[in-house]
């Protein structure tokens, strides 16, 4: 189901009545209900959250995004007990073996350079040859074919002196903060499908405790990376202001596409998440990727 | 599935419930204070509203009040779509009073 995002960067308290949430800020004062949220993004110190409020939002698997002094998203809070059979998930997650965990990545990695391809394809108008890379991606991706059109990909996206950096400069302002977004986003559905977040299928860092969102994420992230081209072409502005960041909020509704059906990003998520849980089960050969475009 | 103006949905709660003994009004603020918990807002009295992302969600908070029945009076639950919502006309005496904001899937505080 489509969920509310709620994005909070004035001075605000939030607290519960009835069981919803209420919202009280200098110019307005709303209830919403708890259960038609999924994401909030909390960007400011002076916002008030009570304890029971929080406590419903992670009862709820509403994720909890909270912003540092620069406003990029710095952590966030996951329910622990989303699923009923949890337990029973995590061990065949736990107990999932190397061919398999390659075959996802493999998956993973075609669909990525796929959707890449058919980004830039729609961005220069010529063609590519991201097909002939993702054809050429084999079990975990060993000859690291991502690299290779990751290369190709970020060289012909923005100006050519562009760079791709964790901390860098605009426009990677823009893009850190929509991948962050999306980050949470798969978190929640792959938490919702009572999958552990820690445990990636190639992603490994021990300092990262979402590995596997981290992992899943990855042919999702040309969404963001349209959206941010978009708004280097229509914004002069470098700086991550509210209309920016509710643009890239925004990608969470954007329509994508499956076989048969087309559905908003974040209930696409909850799907890719349910079949990767099918994976791990032994139900399903393949996780179900959207077309990102139609 | 996608977000549009006939796929949201504005379910409409209308209630006339006895009071006149101790027993009938603690049913009917019972009924009053769960369907509150289930995300309504007052309108007016007896008139309470709750937007619904989907017909599907409209479904389950339908059923939702069949669970929260009272055991006497009437109560009436009307759906309609946000288009036909939108189309409301609002009075505070003669004056005709601005709509509020309706909710959006993005809200910014």
């Amino acid at each position: 189901m489509i969920k509310k995002t709620l994005l909070f960067s004035n001075k605000c308290s939030l607290t519960t009545k009835h069981e919803q949430l209420v919202v009280k800020s200098q110019t307005r004062d709303t209830t919403i209900p708890i259960e038609d949220i999924g994401f909030i993004v909390i960007d400011n110190p002076e916002i008030y959250i009570s304890i029971t409020t929080l406590n419903l939002l992670i009862a709820n698997n509403v994720s909890v995004i909270i912003c540092n002094k620069t406003h990029l998203p710095n952590g966030m809070f996951l329910n622990l007990n989303s699923h009923h059979i949890q337990q029973e998930i995590f061990k065949h997650q736990v107990e999932a073996s190397l061919p398999l965990k390659k075959q996802l990545w493999q998956q993973t990695i075609i669909e990525k350079i796929k959707n890449q391809g058919i980004l830039l394809e729609k961005i220069t108008q010529s063609k590519n040859k991201f097909d002939f890379l993702a054809g050429k991606v084999l079990s975990g991706d060993t000859s690291n074919m991502e690299a290779v059109a990751a290369n190709f990909y970020w060289k012909s996206f923005f100006e050519i002196n562009f760079k791709r950096e964790r901390f860098g400069n605009y426009p990677n302002n823009f893009l850190n903060y929509g991948y962050a977004i999306l980050r949470a986003a798969t978190a929640r559905a792959l938490s919702g499908s009572g999958l552990l977040n820690t445990l990636g299928i190639h992603h490994k860092s021990k300092y990262n405790a979402f590995a596997l969102a981290d992992d899943i994420m990855e042919p999702f992230r040309p969404i963001i990376d349209e959206a941010v081209h978009t708004i280097t072409q229509h914004y002069d502005e470098e700086d991550l202001n509210t209309e920016i960041k509710s643009i890239l909020l925004q990608t969470l509704t954007r329509t994508v596409y499956f076989k048969d059906e087309k559905s908003p990003l974040m209930v696409a998520l909850q799907k890719t998440a349910s079949s990767l849980q099918q994976c791990y089960v032994g139900k399903r050969k393949k996780i179900k990727y959207p077309k990102l475009w139609n | 599935m996608e977000l549009n103006g006939y796929r949201i949905m504005w379910l409409f709660v209308f209630f006339d419930l006895p009071t006149e003994t101790a027993k009938d009004r603690k049913n009917a603020s019972g009924f009053r204070k769960n369907i509150l918990k289930d995300g309504f807002t007052m309108m007016q009295y007896s008139v309470y509203i709750r937007h619904c992302a989907s017909s599907e969600s409209a479904d389950v908070h339908e059923k939702r009040i069949k669970r929260l029945l009272p055991p006497l009076g009437k109560v009436s639950v009307l759906r309609i779509t946000d288009k036909q919502f939108g189309n409301i006309m609002n009075f505070w005496g003669r004056a005709e009073v601005p709509k509020e904001p309706p909710p959006t899937q993005l809200e910014l505080f």
